[in-house]
């Protein structure tokens, strides 16, 4: 109890402090603005080629090569809303697969020959479950056009060279190829080729692995989270400033004299950081939501668990708290306490993934980045918010986080100078 | 009267260092009891145990009976502390940082606003309670410290170097201020400083402590009667024991000893110093006995090469007792 006295009176002391509440509040916000519209640029540039061409790309994979493929492909360019890139089967998967295409479409070998023999073709077109959905059926619709104007040529120009044939072969059947019936027979292949076109598009999503959907999240799922656990973690120096004070002043002698306990004491000096970083966390996802929808920029979304949100949020700022207490435990002077805070917060927010995306820092660091608290704070967010995944898929990432606050907390303790 | 405070054999030692070597001492209730030295004596290092700051090595003390070793918890409710440093969060106003102070004593409530309210009255602080620490003076600054010691109604109250930095005017409202905690409300004081004449003024008895040991203690009075009426620095050519007899007999002379150098052991030379020697004289009456001791060199013919008289007070008793100022 006496333990909540001692938060209030830090909070209080907190919430006069500007330049702190600066830090903890507006920093974050900047960073978040500054890195998820960076991003989003680029994402945006990359949808749209070379900004120049408002286009939608469309990646083709010509397995055919005949004249009448190629001419279906100068089509679809010309058709507007899309722009062509022709690329070998390889490497439009291989770049589908990474994302750097959002789309592909496939002309299946024997193309030419089959619409000459008037057998139906199907084309393949594969989107990454990440592509944009407006562009994705805008691209459809394009390439259904364009496939059903060539279906509609082929099958009434079919038709007519089956009547001339048959008009060569028998002159008596001028009487039965009247206008009349030559009209009809237009009409007829018109509505074949609309209900049984010639050239059907088949689509699907391929099923990618969870390794490759996490390759390239969106900028602001990525941007919220990492950001928020960078800041989080760094209100841990904010305890080990204030003990250090309290130890400046004299104020931490009083402390000890009092009927108080040395854990309740060390405890009053953690709950302001996670009450601070749970407010922090709070107005980072706030921001996420709604400040970005303002600002025009793509919203935060929460994913299908919010209450995992929540768990995770709480669990990165009660291990926040207790590495504030362990940095307070291991530096003596003030400027210890900058050193070691850079050193810690800082170097295990970049080792941690709070700059660089997990999946990018694990190629070249293997398991490296799990040695820090970050690292699992940030892989819980992306499981929530980037996977879209539920509570059970965190339940690995909380306990680390319980395991290092222990850890942090009984360390501190260890190592925690009273006198 | 009953013991509010009973110390025994209390040690602090760090590593090979004793910052305080078996200290005992007793206060009794409703006595201002001071403990006078030097910086870095022991003195805080005392107050630090007695306060729960820090655990002692060896020894024990009891404050209203309960033992500081087993029961810590019961005896901080009886402890109230004034650190040296001011031990306040200056971005608080005076009235926040009481109200914190007295809530982790477990004060609520009615109990707490008037406690509050109280102790601002009694440091003369109602005006500008609600203003940040910061914006006050340095003895303003002293008195809320003070106040925040109070605020809990503590039975033993540790002032440590509490004039510390602070102008003359603040200076007497504290000693006021203590005065009056101990005349009306009874409350036991142990009040540490290296200022002999605050010590003089405010305790009854004090301790003299030096180099982590407690080297007199006895009331004011006796503690200034040790030298008798004063003491007197002479310096001389050279000094033997024969020259000390001598002077030791004159009247209203008390004692003669060499001061520097020290007297070689007995029959051993004498090695002469070229800067002389100093004969340190105390006296039964400082004025008669300088006086006779004079006359009785000019009749010598030995020539004073210095001479330096002491007032008889604490700080002569310090430097009688150690050969160091209490401010050195």
């Amino acid at each position: 109890m006496r333990a909540l006295h001692i938060a209030r009176k830090d909070l209080l002391i907190l919430f006069k402090d500007r330049g702190t509440l600066v830090q903890l509040l507006l920093l974050p916000l900047i960073f978040i603005v500054v890195f998820s519209g960076a991003l989003s640029a680029v994402s945006a540039g990359n949808e749209s080629g070379d900004g120049q061409d408002t286009r939608i790309p469309l990646a083709v994979v010509d397995l055919d090569g005949s004249a009448l493929a190629q001419r279906f492909v100068a089509d679809l360019d010309a058709a507007g809303g899309v722009r062509v890139e022709r690329r070998a089967q390889d490497e439009a998967l291989a770049l589908l697969a990474e994302r750097k295409l959002p789309r592909v479409l496939t002309i299946p070998a024997g193309f030419g020959a089959d619409l000459d023999a008037d057998r139906p073709v199907t084309l393949h077109l594969v989107n990454h479950p990440d592509a944009d959905l407006e562009q994705t059926e805008a691209v459809r619709l394009v390439i259904e056009g364009v496939a059903q104007d060539l279906s509609l040529e082929y099958q009434i120009l079919a038709s007519l060279e089956q009547m001339a044939e048959m008009q060569a072969n028998a002159p008596e059947a001028s009487q039965i190829f009247s206008g009349e019936r030559m009209i009809a027979q237009a009409q007829s292949q018109f509505e074949r080729s609309r209900t049984q076109p010639l050239i059907a598009v088949a689509e699907r999503v391929p099923q990618i692995a969870e390794r490759e959907a996490d390759e390239f999240p969106d900028a602001v799922q990525l941007a919220v989270p990492a950001f928020t656990v960078l800041f989080v973690f760094l209100t841990a120096q904010t305890t080990a400033r204030s003990i250090y004070e309290e130890k400046r002043i004299g104020s931490f002698r009083r402390l000890l004299a009092a009927p108080l306990s040395k854990a309740a004491l060390l405890a009053g000096k953690m709950l302001p950081n996670f009450v601070t970083a749970l407010i922090q966390t709070a107005v980072i996802f706030a921001f996420g939501l709604v400040g970005l929808r303002l600002m025009g920029l793509q919203p935060l979304s929460l994913g299908e668990s919010p209450g995992g949100v929540i768990l995770v949020a709480a669990a990165t700022a009660l291990c926040s708290s207790g590495l504030g207490i362990l940095i307070a435990a291991l530096a003596r002077t003030e400027t210890q306490i900058g050193g070691l805070s850079s050193l810690i917060l800082w170097g295990a927010g970049i080792l941690g993934g709070s700059f660089v995306p997990l999946f990018i820092l694990e190629r070249f660091l293997g398991s490296l980045p799990r040695v820090v608290p970050h690292y699992w704070a940030n892989r819980a967010f992306e499981n929530l918010l980037i996977r879209g995944l539920g509570l059970s898929s965190v339940t690995a990432e909380l306990g680390a986080l319980l395991v290092f606050t222990a850890l942090f907390f009984a360390v501190g303790l260890w190592r925690f100078s009273f006198d | 009267m009953a013991a509010i405070l009973d110390v025994q054999n209390l040690t602090k030692k760090y590593g090979d260092f004793e910052a305080v070597k078996e200290i005992s001492f007793a206060v009794e209730e409703g006595e201002v009891f001071g403990l006078l030295g030097p910086n870095g004596a022991g003195k805080t290092t005392t107050i630090s145990m007695l306060t729960g700051v820090l655990p002692p090595t060896s020894g024990t003390a009891l404050i209203g009976g309960y033992d500081i070793r087993t029961q810590m918890e019961q005896a901080k409710q009886l402890n109230g502390l004034v650190p040296q440093d001011l031990a306040l969060y200056p971005t608080l106003s005076a009235r926040a940082n009481l109200d914190f102070f007295g809530r982790i004593y477990g004060l609520r409530g009615r109990a707490l606003r008037e406690r509050v309210e109280d102790v601002l009255r009694i440091v003369s602080l109602t005006e500008r309670a609600d203003q940040p620490i910061e914006t006050f003076s340095g003895g303003m600054k002293r008195r809320v410290n003070i106040a925040a010691g109070l605020v809990h109604q503590p039975k033993l109250l540790f002032l440590d170097e509490p004039t510390v930095g602070v102008d003359p005017q603040s200076r007497n409202h504290i000693f006021e201020s203590v005065q009056r905690l101990n005349r009306e409300r009874g409350m036991s004081i142990i009040y540490t400083s290296h200022y002999m004449e605050e010590v003089e003024l405010l305790c009854s008895r004090a301790a003299i402590i030096d180099e982590g040991r407690i080297i007199a203690m006895d009331t004011i009075k006796n503690l200034i009667g040790m030298l008798g009426g004063g003491v007197i620095y002479l310096g001389l050519p050279r000094v033997d024991a024969d020259l000390l007899a001598q002077i030791a007999a004159l009247p209203a002379v008390k004692e003669a000893l060499a001061a520097e150098p020290a007297l070689p052991a007995e029959g051993e030379p004498a090695v002469p110093r070229a800067d002389g020697a100093v004969v340190k004289i105390v006296a039964e009456q400082n004025q008669q006995a300088l006086v006779n001791v004079i006359g009785w060199l000019n009749a010598q013919d030995i020539a004073l090469t210095s001479l330096e008289i002491l007032e008889p007070n604490l700080e002569s008793v310090f430097l009688h007792l150690t050969g160091k100022k209490l401010r050195e």
